[in-house]
C-alpha cells in the first residue's frame, strides 16, 4: 500500500512539474481565489462583530451592565451597591448611571435626546469616552452647569455626516437648553463634545451626578443601571456568577450577553450570509477541479490503459490523480493565505470606513483550518470521480481511445 | 511456455456479432522468437491480446508458464502482467511526463525493487541499446525509433518471461524497423527471450523462428522458417 501510495505520487509530482504549466497556475490560481473568498468574507463579519464589541465594551456597558430587577424602575441604594460591586474579585470598576429622557435647544432646533448623569471620575475607569473627545473637555466631577453632548445630537459641520435630527452644529462652548420631565429648564454651557464612532454613545448627553442632584433638588441614591469594568484577565461570565453570589438581585448582564441580544439575528443573518458563500466556493473548487482532472484523465486514457497492461493498479493510477489535486489545492491555499493576510494587512492600515467605525478583516485561525479541511474533502472528491470512471475502463477500450 | 486450447473470442457489437477467434490451439517453447501475421482483421491482436491477459476469450484456455490464467482474479492478472510479461506497444506508449530513464523504471519502482537496483538495471538496459546518453530525455527529444527501443528496455527490464509486440515496427521506417528487430533478435538469442510480436510485413519473418499464420480467426499455417 504504502510502496503503491509512493508510486503514485511519484506519477503525480511528475506529471505537475512536466504537465501543462498554463493550466497547473490557472488551476492553483482559481483554487486561490476561492479560497480566498471563503475567507475573507467571514473575516469581515468577525471584524464588523469584533468593532460592535469593542464599542459596546468600550463606551457603552463596560465588560458588564447591572440593571434594576425586572419588577423595578430603579437601582435602589446605587452607590452602596456600587462599592460592593467595586469589591468583588475580577472588577475593575463599576460607574453609576442615571439616564433620563429630555428635551435639548439650540439656535431654534429642539431634539429628544437620552441624558446619563455620571461620576465622570468613576467613569473614567469604566469606558474610554473621555478619550474621544473631538471639541473641548470631558467632565469632571462636582462640575455644575456643564454638559458634554455626543456629535451625532450636536450635529457635524458638514452635514452630510449625521446620521439623523441634530441641533444644528454645537461646538465647545455654546449654550444649550435643557429642558428635564419634571418641567425644569436650564441653560448648559456645552464642555465638550463626544465622537467615539458608536452611534449610541455619540447620540447621549452627559452631566455631572452633582448637577442631577442639582436639578432635582435633592441626593440622589437610585440608578437607572451600572457599568462594570472587569480586570482585564477576568472571564466575564465568572465575574457576573461571582456578582450574584454576593446576593445581588439585579439583573447582571455580561456584553456577550448583550451583543447576542442586540446583534443576534444579525449575527445569525451574517453566518447565513457566510455558508452561502462557502457553500459557492466549494461549488466552484468542485467543477473547477472535477473539469481539470477529467479533461487530464480523458486526454490520458490510451496512456491510462497502457499502464495498465503493463501492470500498473488501478489504484496506483486514480491516486496519481488525487495526489495532483491535492498538491494543486495545497499549493492554491498557499497562494490563497497570503492573498487574504496581504489583503488583512493593507486593511489593517486602510481599514474600512463604515457608520459604526473602522472595520479591520479578523482572520479566525479556526476559520482558516475548516475551510482547508472542507476545501481538502471536496478536492479529494473531485480527483477521484473522474480518475476512477477512466482508470475503470477494460484495457483494450482505454488504449484504443 | 504458452499453451493455449480452442481460444474463441466474439464481440457483440449489437446487431452483428464479430468472431474475431474461431479456436485458436498452438503451444510456444521458451526461447522461441514467434511471428504472429496475417491481414488485416484476421484476428492476430486479438490473439496477442488474448496470450498477453489484455483481454478474455469468450472461450478456451490459456496456461501461461504453468498457470491456468483463468483461475487468476483482475487483480493477479495484474500482477501476473507486472511480473512475468512485458509489452511493446506500435505507438511506443511511453508516459509524457516521464523521463526516458523514469519509463524504463516505472515498473521496477511497482515491483517494489530498490532504488540503487533499479537504477543499475536502467543504466544498464539502456546502455545495451545504445541509448545511455539519454537517460534525462524526455520522449519528444527522441526520435521514434530510440523511442521504441527505450518501450522494448521499460519491457525489458523486469527480464519477463514473456515478452509480446504488438506491431512494434508499424511507425518506423525500414531502418528503424531493423534495427529494432535486431535489437529483439539479439534479446531473444542472448537472453533466452520467449517472443511473440504481431506483424503484417512479410521481410520481418526472417527474423522470427517460427511463423503462425492467422484468416478470418483461425490459424492457416504455423511452423519453423525452414519449415
Amino acid at each position: 500500500m504504502l510502496l503503491d501510495l509512493r508510486v503514485s505520487f511519484f506519477l503525480a509530482i511528475r506529471g505537475i512539474l512536466r504537465g501543462s504549466r498554463g493550466s497547473l497556475y490557472l488551476t492553483i490560481l482559481i483554487i486561490a481565489m476561492v479560497f480566498t473568498n471563503m475567507i475573507f468574507m467571514p473575516s469581515i463579519i468577525l471584524g464588523f462583530i469584533k468593532v460592535a464589541e469593542d464599542q459596546i465594551i468600550t463606551y457603552q456597558t463596560g465588560n458588564i451592565l447591572i440593571s434594576p430587577h425586572e419588577d423595578e424602575a430603579y437601582i435602589e441604594d446605587a452607590f452602596a451597591l456600587q462599592e460592593k460591586i467595586n469589591r468583588i474579585p475580577g472588577v475593575l470598576r463599576a460607574s453609576v448611571h442615571y439616564s433620563t429622557g429630555v428635551t435639548l435647544r439650540y439656535k431654534g432646533n429642539t431634539l429628544g435626546s437620552n441624558l446619563v448623569a455620571i461620576n465622570p471620575d468613576d467613569e473614567r475607569l469604566v469606558t474610554d469616552v473621555y478619550q474621544k473627545m473631538s471639541d473641548g473637555y470631558y467632565l469632571a466631577d462636582g462640575e455644575n452647569d456643564e454638559i458634554i453632548i455626543g456629535i451625532q445630537t450636536s450635529g457635524h459641520k458638514d452635514e452630510s455626516l449625521d446620521m439623523g435630527a441634530t441641533l444644528g452644529y454645537l461646538k465647545a462652548g455654546d449654550p444649550v437648553t435643557v429642558e428635564y420631565t419634571n418641567g425644569i429648564s436650564k441653560v448648559y454651557h456645552v464642555k465638550g463634545i463626544i465622537e467615539t464612532g458608536s452611534y449610541y454613545a455619540d447620540q447621549g448627553a452627559y452631566i455631572t451626578w452633582d448637577e442631577l442632584e442639582s436639578v432635582y433638588g435633592r441626593d440622589m441614591d437610585l440608578a437607572t443601571d451600572m457599568i462594570v469594568r472587569t480586570d482585564p484577565d477576568a472571564y466575564e461570565p465568572d465575574v457576573k456568577t461571582q456578582i450574584y453570589r454576593f446576593g445581588i438581585r439585579e439583573k447582571v448582564q455580561t456584553w456577550q450577553d448583550l451583543l447576542e441580544e442586540a446583534m443576534g439575528r444579525a449575527v445569525q443573518n451574517f453566518a447565513m450570509l457566510n455558508s452561502i458563500t462557502i457553500i459557492v466556493s466549494l461549488i466552484i473548487a468542485v467543477v473547477v477541479l472535477f473539469i481539470v482532472i477529467m479533461i487530464k484523465t480523458l486526454n490520458s486514457r490510451r496512456q491510462i490503459g497502457v499502464l495498465k497492461a503493463l501492470g500498473v493498479e488501478k489504484n496506483i493510477i486514480i491516486h496519481n490523480y488525487v495526489f495532483q489535486v491535492l498538491i494543486m489545492t495545497t499549493l492554491g491555499v498557499i497562494v490563497g493565505t497570503t492573498l487574504v493576510e496581504s489583503m488583512v494587512a493593507i486593511l489593517t492600515v486602510y481599514p474600512f470606513q463604515f457608520p459604526d467605525g473602522e472595520v479591520t478583516p479578523v482572520v479566525a485561525i479556526s476559520d482558516l483550518i475548516n475551510n482547508t479541511i472542507m476545501l481538502y474533502i471536496v478536492a479529494f472528491i473531485a480527483g477521484y470521480i473522474p480518475a476512477w470512471r477512466v482508470a475503470s475502463e477494460d484495457i483494450l477500450t482505454a488504449m484504443r481511445s | 511456455m504458452i499453451i493455449a486450447e480452442n481460444l474463441t473470442r466474439t464481440y457483440d457489437m449489437g446487431k452483428v456479432i464479430v468472431h474475431a477467434l474461431r479456436g485458436v490451439s498452438l503451444t510456444i517453447q521458451k526461447g522461441e522468437f514467434i511471428g504472429i501475421m496475417g491481414a488485416s482483421g484476421s484476428g492476430k491482436s486479438t490473439l496477442l491480446h488474448l496470450l498477453g491477459l489484455l483481454d478474455k476469450p469468450t472461450k478456451g484456455r490459456i496456461t501461461l508458464a504453468g498457470v491456468d490464467v483463468k483461475t487468476l482474479n483482475d487483480r493477479q492478472r495484474t500482477r501476473f502482467r507486472l511480473k512475468r510479461l512485458g509489452y511493446v506497444f506500435q505507438d511506443y506508449a511511453l508516459v509524457p511526463e516521464l523521463t526516458v530513464e523514469e519509463n524504463v523504471y516505472l515498473t521496477s519502482m511497482i515491483r517494489g525493487t530498490s532504488k540503487e537496483e533499479y537504477q543499475a538495471q536502467t543504466y544498464s538496459i539502456l546502455e545495451r541499446i545504445g541509448l545511455s546518453d539519454r537517460l534525462n530525455h524526455k520522449h519528444n527529444e527522441l526520435s521514434g525509433g530510440q523511442q521504441q527501443r527505450v518501450a522494448i528496455a521499460r519491457a525489458m527490464v523486469n527480464k519477463p518471461e514473456i515478452l509480446f509486440a504488438d506491431e512494434p515496427c508499424a511507425n518506423l521506417d525500414s531502418e528503424s524497423s531493423r534495427n529494432v528487430l535486431d535489437l529483439f533478435k539479439q534479446i531473444n538469442k542472448e537472453m533466452a527471450q520467449t517472443i511473440v510480436m504481431v506483424s503484417h510485413e512479410d521481410w520481418h519473418t526472417e527474423y522470427f523462428d517460427r511463423v503462425i499464420i492467422l484468416r478470418d480467426g483461425l490459424i492457416i499455417s504455423d511452423g519453423k522458417k525452414s519449415d
